[in-house]
């Protein structure tokens, strides 16, 4: 099931390399033995892929979510809020069957879901309804991921914090709270008094406010080519192209690392290590702590 | 001249990281991506390895790379709430050392995820 994306066009190998092409020991047939379901506001590229396609009015997913968790479990739905999302009750009692009668369902959900109407809440939706269906048979939910390696930022902020995104160590250890220190929230606000930018590019994306901020404070840009952000901000840094010219590692979108295989030779350093460099130079000046001080340790407690 | 071929290169470009690209290129430019779709395609031989842009840029304008470390981090330090940002088309190793960053200077962390 893929829900509120356009892998056709977006992840155009999704299908042939991990979903539904693919023939293995158990689905022998590959795409004859799957079924796959699309549900989207508007008819994309993706339809022709799709066995099912349910088009759901827009912004009314979570309500969509929420009827099908109630369907699942023979609770009763009105009429009149099947209506409301633009589908009908032979439709969603057809889907739920399906669902049911599923060895192994495996939903994706895009930006379509988790960046309109409730945003977060429609995730959380639906990785309940996948946690619910696990009454009836294996299920699991998954994000679409886009560019690059988003996910290995999750998977690395989480090793070293353990918090996803969304972090500050203001207090000398990390604390997580989405929507206080969110960078678009932060930079709306106007809280932070300086930036440091890599591999994104936010004066291209980011609502006109966040922009401004960053103007107005000292934004340090590293990225292989010169940005939007990069024209705001009063440091640049041109760094080597990751998985051209840098070598390392990126993660898939289901968190299975990659080594990368540079291969051209960069006239640049690589992010790695003008990170490192800037670590090291900030490391010389003292520390942010009144005169210098450094933060207490644990072990200096016990 | 002949091409030089890389067996089971990976692409970024998109969340799908696939890992099963045939790369040839003579080290300046990639020629051939083989089995990438359009946009890792286009992604693959978009780069070269030419130095199109300035090593750095302080205030817009040319500058060397010590220069400009040594400007980011004073910016850096000088902040009481510096931000931390991005961290999406990077690796792995960079983003731990961004994680260092932030963790040195007492600052915000976040990436795309929060968007
Ligand atoms: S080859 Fe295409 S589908 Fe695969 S990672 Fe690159 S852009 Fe994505």
């Amino acid at each position: 099931m893929y829900w509120g994306g356009n892998p056709a066009e977006c992840h155009p190998r999704h299908f042939t390399k991990y979903t539904i092409m693919q023939k293995s020991k158990f689905l022998p047939r590959g795409r004859k033995d799957r079924t796959m379901v699309l549900v989207d506001i508007r008819e994309t590229k993706s339809v022709k892929a799709s066995d099912i396609f349910l088009q759901v009015r827009p912004g009314k997913d979570f309500e969509l979510i929420t009827i099908l968790r109630a369907l699942i479990k023979d609770q009763p739905v009105g009429d009149d809020q099947i209506a409301e999302t633009g589908l009908t009750r032979e439709v969603l009692e057809d889907l739920v069957k399906r669902m049911k009668a599923a060895k192994f369902g495996c939903m994706f959900f895009g930006m379509g879901l988790s960046m309109t109407r409730g945003k977060h809440m429609n995730s959380a939706a639906l990785l309940t309804l996948a946690a619910e269906m696990n009454a009836y048979t294996k299920f699991v939910a998954m994000p679409m991921r886009g560019h690059g390696n988003v996910t290995g930022a999750d998977v690395m902020m989480r090793w070293q914090t353990g918090y996803p995104f969304g972090i500050t160590f203001n207090r000398g250890y990390p604390r997580y709270n989405p929507g206080e220190f969110s960078t678009v929230d932060v930079l709306v606000r106007g809280d932070c008094d300086a930036a440091f930018i890599i591999g994104a590019d936010p004066g291209g994306t980011m609502p006109q406010p966040a922009i401004d901020h960053l103007k107005r404070i000292p934004t340090i840009v590293l990225d292989p080519h010169v940005t939007h952000t990069s024209k705001l901000a009063r440091v640049h840094i041109t760094t080597a192209s990751q998985g051209i010219a840098a070598p390392g590692t990126a993660y898939r979108m289901d968190e299975i690392p990659m080594p990368l295989k540079p291969a051209l030779k960069s006239p640049y350093p690589t992010d790695e290590d003008v990170v490192r460099r800037i670590n090291a130079a900030i490391s010389r000046k003292p520390f942010w702590l009144p005169e210098g001080s450094q933060p207490q340790m644990l072990t200096a407690q016990v | 001249m002949s091409l030089q071929v890389i067996d089971n290169a990976t692409c970024t470009f998109c969340g799908c990281v696939c890992d099963d690209i045939q790369l040839h290129h003579d080290e300046f430019k990639i020629h051939k991506a083989k089995k990438a779709c359009v946009l890792g395609t286009a992604w693959f031989l978009n780069h070269t390895a030419e130095r199109k842009y300035p090593d750095a840029l302080i205030d817009g304008k040319e500058a060397t790379l010590d220069e400009a470390i040594e400007a980011a981090a004073e910016f850096l330090h000088e902040a009481d709430m510096p931000l931390v940002y991005g961290m999406s088309n990077t690796t792995c190793e960079a983003q731990r050392e961004c994680a260092a960053l932030a963790d040195q200077l007492g600052g915000l962390l976040d990436s795309h995820t929060s968007l």
